[in-house]
């Protein structure tokens, strides 16, 4: 499996790189990690006229941290997350799931603006960007937006990224008091693809919730938010039954079957989270 | 004729036994492994496979003039030119009644999504696959098989409408039909199943590959081919290009993996040296992953409705399975051979008062089916096995005290079964009852959301196939002995030759401790050729069936047996002295060279090195009277009958019974393959079978789309191999039977360890939830199937007992 | 369609040739520099065999252009003996059986490699091992060559 022949251009800088992907439209591809791009360029699953390698551009990786966002440029490696002491401090639930993302030498590689803008609806972090209202903002030539990240899954592999334009940077708003964590059922092992995963953060007053965030990977054609169950489970104690909030989340779902688990199974597995993750965070130290 | 014994170990050499290093590892650890594409072929152009899109249809035009007109193409072969320019592929394997009995290049009916039609060479892969795209093939769709089932109703679509059926032959293995169901009417306690092994890829890591060579002025084809049998790939091509067969030199360099998905020609590859033959030059093809997956034969496919008479105190009466086995579009040369091996192997190590199996084989339009590793013998271990822990689940009796009350005991020995197999010696009972011991033991307690449970399965193994007489009884087109050359070189070193392939089992190591041992020589003087026609000996079956030690190192203990001899009483005619006088000093084990190692006369100073013998004894000096001159000795061993290795698995598994899944939580086999040359090449062999059974339990499938026969897994990422996390360390214990039909002692492993994991596990799993051991009758035993059948186990009002198995059935 | 001069650090020599950008550098090393060390099981980044080092890190090369390498550093497998002397990862491998067909052997070479150079424990060293399919040896070997080695490593430390 060969490629199709494309153009290759490696922009040295962010105005460089916009004014080539204005120019180029719908025609090219921006390359990140390539883990997700190439394997698609490779099968000509994906034919870009022009693959636009963003890998030369400076100020793009890199991660900072405030008293109540954190920033991480889109062109930060997975495996960067994983290991940021300081992000395990401010904002832990990031790194854990960046290191559930596929294996340790794809991270190396991997970005997490690739991750979010290859849109896999099983995929970890869109589902985290999702649960955490992340601003993924996105530049062109001739603008600056931020979009939301609810609003930037459309579909599978589905984003509103627009032709000319690029993520450049994630903000995470910090929420005081809230627990985050991520949980998963992989194919097979410990590692490798979801078939199902769940974010999940809620905030405690003893042990009542006061807040909850809950948003699923591999129940839906996008990453879902599961605002149903974010309304059951607010104002409950977090050690009670918890079967309506699951059933309040499996009803927003629209899971698509395939080899790894069809509609029912998705839905099982997503109770199965639901009660896994709720234990694991109320059991988690609460945050500074 | 040396007077070693058959069998007894720890001969004089002490090679026999030792945990050496494969001989090969130093350079391929260096990375100088020298794969099929890594092959130096700077001038060699490139070929892409031109595959069929639909799964069944008529082929209505062919137009590649856009392709052609591409400045990098070199050729373009069409299914008219193909059709003009070849033969079919014999078929060495055949059901009675089966109509196929050739594997036809040329294609006017389509009858699989990725069979080729078509080949373009260009100057470079990418290239290639570029003018392919421009290719533009009308194919008239017909309606497609897409399963077995579908291939066995009434009205359905036909793939030979010139057949009547999509049958392709039927035969009866055992007691006779009559027989059989007269003991099932009147048996007091009688288990039925349906039972399934799905699809299975190969996959081994190096995909196919061939590098094929037309040097026009000599009129000569020479091949480098990832294959396990190069001595079929040039009779194959032979007849296929209408060539001489000595006018084909095949060369298989080293390989990445076989597993029964190299064992003969397949159509692609024989288009690629037609494209050579044309164009007059070196042509390569590397098959890519997504045809490995989808476009290459596949193993296993098979559905079996079986059944298991019982008796008072669980006596097992009869045991017949109706086998149903999924050919694909068509037979290869031996397609149904898995399916057949299945009725032959169904009893395992078991007493009936009958048995017997019916095996019958459709087509249906996926890519065929053929060889893969436990050819068969997977499949009955799991129809049998799955019926013994049934039955004694419904007769409430535990399933090792049902297997002991049943099993054939060393004292039976030889025994026959009723499909004519005559096990040769082993203590079955012995080694079950220490894998379930072991499997018990280390089983642990179910907790919170996970269930725990053991199990311990029992099967006898097919090794060192086959003799000629049986081969040629069955009509199996292929020679089933092996040849073993030794030479002495003029300088004392020692050339071994043998028609068997290194594929990573360790045959190349292996057989030079033999040779090594039998000569009583340092192993580094020995050298092994394996891999090319023009050098090694004639061998069809070659590494398959675990045969590749058995007889080749059956024949090797011969020759080098009788080169020992000879060199013995050519040095002792050197030394002038009674032979009974003469010996070689001990440098077994040491790097003495040739030229320190002597021949001494006792009682006397007088030496000669083993160089100087071989030397004068190539100049034809010392011999007597019509003795042989070249010191080379060529022994063909054509094994006297089947020789059985046997084994008991235990597993030890926890479910998750929220999600599903299971994991394998400790694996252990106790095996006997009689004499082992290599424990740690041997231990290698187990542990790899293990994980590719771990795989066919649990993990893999290549399914099919129901309505167009699309194959679905093809990529890594829906086609789910094992990886470490998904594989326990195992346990190996070994026990010792020799053979007493194989020279040396040895029975074939390569097989055993992907023989029983599957039926293992699902014992494992039953024991774990005994409410849903009903539905474990097919495999991949997923998680989203195992949850399906917890599932179906809860609802209220599900019938209790024999429900057949929650989750899809297998194509 | 792009065609662009590369030049690359291979196993500390400095090696430069054309390439079409579409080239992805596990067929740049095998083909065009010459080292056919790496191999190539999937060109999806599934299976490892393809894993080099790349500035120190192991990753895929069938998922990366050739001409992204450009000014960087791999390192291949026949980078890691030193003339004749296996390294102690190589040498651990062979006394283990960790290997049988060699396929897949090379890419699971230079994932451990990295592990030892950055210390990693021999939990992660396994982990990395789990981005790696081997079909032959059911991964016992190579596990134990793990231990063994970082056994080892604790002893001389």
């Amino acid at each position: 499996m060969k490629p199709a022949a494309f153009d290759y251009k490696a922009p040295e800088t962010l105005p460089e790189a916009l004014s080539l992907l204005a120019s180029a439209g719908e025609s090219a591809m921006p390359l990140a990690g390539g883990q997700s791009l190439v394997p698609l360029l490779s099968t000509r699953r994906c034919r870009p006229a022009t693959v636009i390698d963003l890998n030369r551009l400076p100020g793009l990786d890199g991660v900072s941290i405030s008293r109540d966002t954190v920033h991480v440029g889109a062109m930060t490696r997975l495996r960067t997350l994983e290991r940021h002491v300081g992000l395990r401090q401010a904002l832990p639930v990031l790194p854990q799931a960046a290191a559930l993302v596929g294996q340790p030498q794809i991270r190396h590689r991997a970005t997490l603006g690739g991750s979010l803008c290859h849109a896999d609806p099983t995929a970890e972090l869109p589902a985290l960007a999702v649960a955490l209202e992340a601003g993924l903002r996105l530049r062109s030539r001739e603008a600056e937006r931020t979009e939301a990240a609810a609003r930037f899954f459309t579909g599978p592999h589905a984003t509103a990224r627009q032709p000319g334009e690029l993520l450049t940077e994630i903000e995470f708003r910090l929420l005081p008091g809230f627990r985050f964590w991520f949980e998963e059922v992989t194919q097979r092992g410990e590692a490798g693809f979801a078939v199902v995963g769940l974010c999940l953060g809620i905030a405690l007053h003893g042990p009542v919730v006061t807040g909850a965030r809950l948003a699923a990977a591999g129940v839906a054609p996008w990453p879902l938010r599961l605002s149903a169950a974010e309304a059951r489970l607010t104002g409950r104690r977090i050690y009670d039954d918890l079967t309506d909030v699951a059933e309040a989340a499996v009803a927003d779902t629209d899971p698509v079957a395939d080899l790894h688990g069809d509609v029912r199974y998705r839905q099982a597995l997503l109770r199965v989270l639901i009660h896994r993750a709720a234990s694991h965070a109320a059991n988690m130290r609460s945050p500074v | 004729m040396s007077d070693q014994p058959h069998g007894a170990p720890g001969t004089a050499g002490g090679l026999i036994g030792r945990r050496l290093p494969g001989r090969q590892d130093r350079r391929l650890l260096q990375g100088r492994g020298r794969y099929v594409d890594d092959i130096k072929a700077p001038a060699a152009l490139h070929a892409t496979v031109l595959r069929s899109p639909v799964a069944h249809g008529h082929i209505v035009s062919f137009d590649a003039s856009a392709a052609v007109a591409d400045g990098r193409v070199h050729l373009v072969l069409d299914p008219a030119e193909i059709a003009r320019l070849t033969e079919p592929i014999p078929v060495t394997w055949q059901l009675p009644g089966q109509h196929l009995s050739q594997v036809s290049l040329a294609v006017q009916t389509v009858r699989y999504i990725g069979q080729p039609i078509g080949l373009i060479v260009a100057d470079s892969r990418a290239a290639a696959e570029d003018a392919a795209e421009l290719v533009v093939v009308d194919i008239d769709p017909l309606p497609a098989v897409t399963s077995v089932p579908a291939a066995l109703a009434d009205g359905g679509p036909l793939l030979y409408p010139e057949c009547g059926s999509n049958i392709a032959g039927q035969i009866h293995f055992g007691d006779p039909v009559d027989d059989l169901e007269q003991i099932m009417a009147t048996a007091p306690h009688v288990v039925e199943r349906t039972l399934g092994v799905q699809r299975i890829n190969h996959s081994p890591m190096e995909p196919r590959g061939i590098l094929a060579d037309w040097t026009a002025a000599t009129e000569q084809l020479t091949v480098w081919s990832s294959t396990q049998s190069p001595h079929v790939v040039r009779q194959e091509l032979a007849a296929v290009l209408r060539l001489r067969v000595d006018q084909i030199r095949v060369v298989a360099p080293d390989i990445g993996g076989s597993f029964g998905g190299k064992v003969t020609l397949q159509v692609d590859e024989a288009l690629v040296c037609l494209a050579a033959t044309i164009l007059g030059r070196q042509v390569k093809w590397i098959e890519d992953r997504f045809e490995n997956l989808t476009a290459a034969y596949q193993g296993r496919g098979q559905q079996a409705r079986a059944r298991l008479a019982l008796g008072s105190g669980g006596r097992f009466l009869a045991l017949h399975a109706d086998i149903t086995g999924d050919l694909g579009a068509f037979a290869i040369q031996a397609g149904s051979g898995p399916f057949q091996v299945t009725g032959l192997a169904l009893e395992g190590p078991y007493r009936y008062d009958r048995a017997g199996a019916t095996v019958r084989a459709v087509y249906t339009n996926m890519v065929p089916t053929g060889a893969y590793r436990g050819y068969g013998m997977q499949e009955a271990s799991w129809i049998r096995e799955r019926l013994i822990d049934e039955a004694a689940r419904e007769l409430g009796m535990d399933g090792l005290d049902l297997r002991l009350r049943n099993i054939v005991g060393p004292g039976d020995m030889p025994y026959t079964t009723h499909t004519q197999l005559t096990y040769d010696g082993g203590d079955y009972a012995a080694a079950l009852r220490r894998a379930a011991a072991l499997a018990r033991e280390h089983c642990g307690a179910s907790a919170g959301q996970v269930s725990r449970g053991a199990a311990a399965t029992a099967c006898v193994e097919i090794t060192g196939f086959a003799p000629s007489a049986l081969l040629e009884m069955f009509h199996i087109d292929w020679s089933g002995w092996e040849a073993g050359r030794l030479r002495v070189n003029q300088d004392g070193t020692v050339t071994a030759f043998a028609g068997v392939i290194p594929v990573g089992q360790g045959i190349e190591t292996t057989l030079a401790q033999i040779v090594a041992d039998r000569l009583r020589i340092p192993i580094g003087w020995v050298a092994i050729q394996l891999g090319d026609t023009d050098v090694t000996p004639y061998s069809d079956l070659s590494s398959q069936a675990s045969r590749s030690l058995t007889l080749a190192g059956g024949a090797l203990v011969q020759a080098a047996d009788r080169m020992r001899d000879r060199m013995h009483a050519l040095a002792s005619r050197f030394l002038g002295a009674d032979p009974a006088d003469v010996s070689l000093d001990s440098v077994a084990g040491t790097d003495a060279s040739p030229d320190k190692a002597v021949f001494r006369a006792a009682g006397t100073e007088q030496t000669v090195t083993w160089r100087d013998v071989a030397h004068r004894g190539w100049k034809g000096w010392g011999r007597s009277g019509s003795d042989q001159i070249q010191l080379e000795e060529t022994v063909e061993f054509d094994p006297p009958a089947i020789t059985f290795s046997y084994s008991s698995h235990g597993a030890a598994v926890a479910v998750d019974r929220e999600t599903g899944k299971v994991a394998v939580t400790g694996y252990w086999s106790v095996n006997d393959s009689g004499i082992l040359v290599n424990p740690l090449i041997a231990e290698g062999q187990i542990t790899g079978g293990i994980a590719q059974g771990i795989g066919i339990a649990l993990l893999e499938e290549a399914r099919y789309d129901a309505d167009t026969a699309a194959p679905l897994a093809t990529a890594y990422r829906d086609y789910v191999l094992p990886t470490e996390r998904d594989v326990p360390p195992v346990t190996i214990e070994h026990r010792c039977t020799p053979s007493a039909h194989i020279p040396g002692g040895f029975r074939g492993l390569g097989e055993g360890g992907a023989i029983p994991p599957p039926a293992t596990i699902a014992g494992a799993i039953a024991d774990a939830i005994p409410q849903i051991a009903h539905s474990l009758t097919s495999t991949p035993m997923t998680p989203a199937r195992i949850w399906a059948a917890l599932d179906a186990a809860a609802r209220p009002g599900r019938q209790a007992g024999r429900e057949h198995a929650a989750g899809d059935a297998p194509r | 369609m792009t065609i662009t001069d590369i030049t690359i650090t291979v196993n500390g020599a400095v090696r430069q040739a054309p390439a079409e950008a579409r080239t992805v550098l596990s067929d740049y090393l095998r083909h065009t520099v010459g080292l056919t060390g790496t191999h190539v099981g999937c060109e999806q980044g599934m299976c490892g065999s393809c894993t080099v080092l790349l500035d120190g890190a192991p990753v895929r090369s069938c998922l990366l252009l050739a001409v992204q390498a450009d000014g960087h550093e791999i390192e291949t497998v026949e980078g890691l003996a030193d003339g004749a002397q296996l390294s102690p990862l190589q040498q651990a491998m062979l006394e283990e059986h960790g290997l049988q067909c060699g396929f897949c052997t090379p890419g699971v070479l230079m994932s451990l490699t990295h592990a030892q150079r950055e210390g990693l424990t021999e939990q992660e060293a396994t982990s990395l091992l789990g981005g790696h399919l081997c079909r032959c040896t059911g991964y016992g070997g190579i596990r134990a060559a793990i231990a063994r080695l970082w056994r080892d490593r604790e002893v001389t430390e």
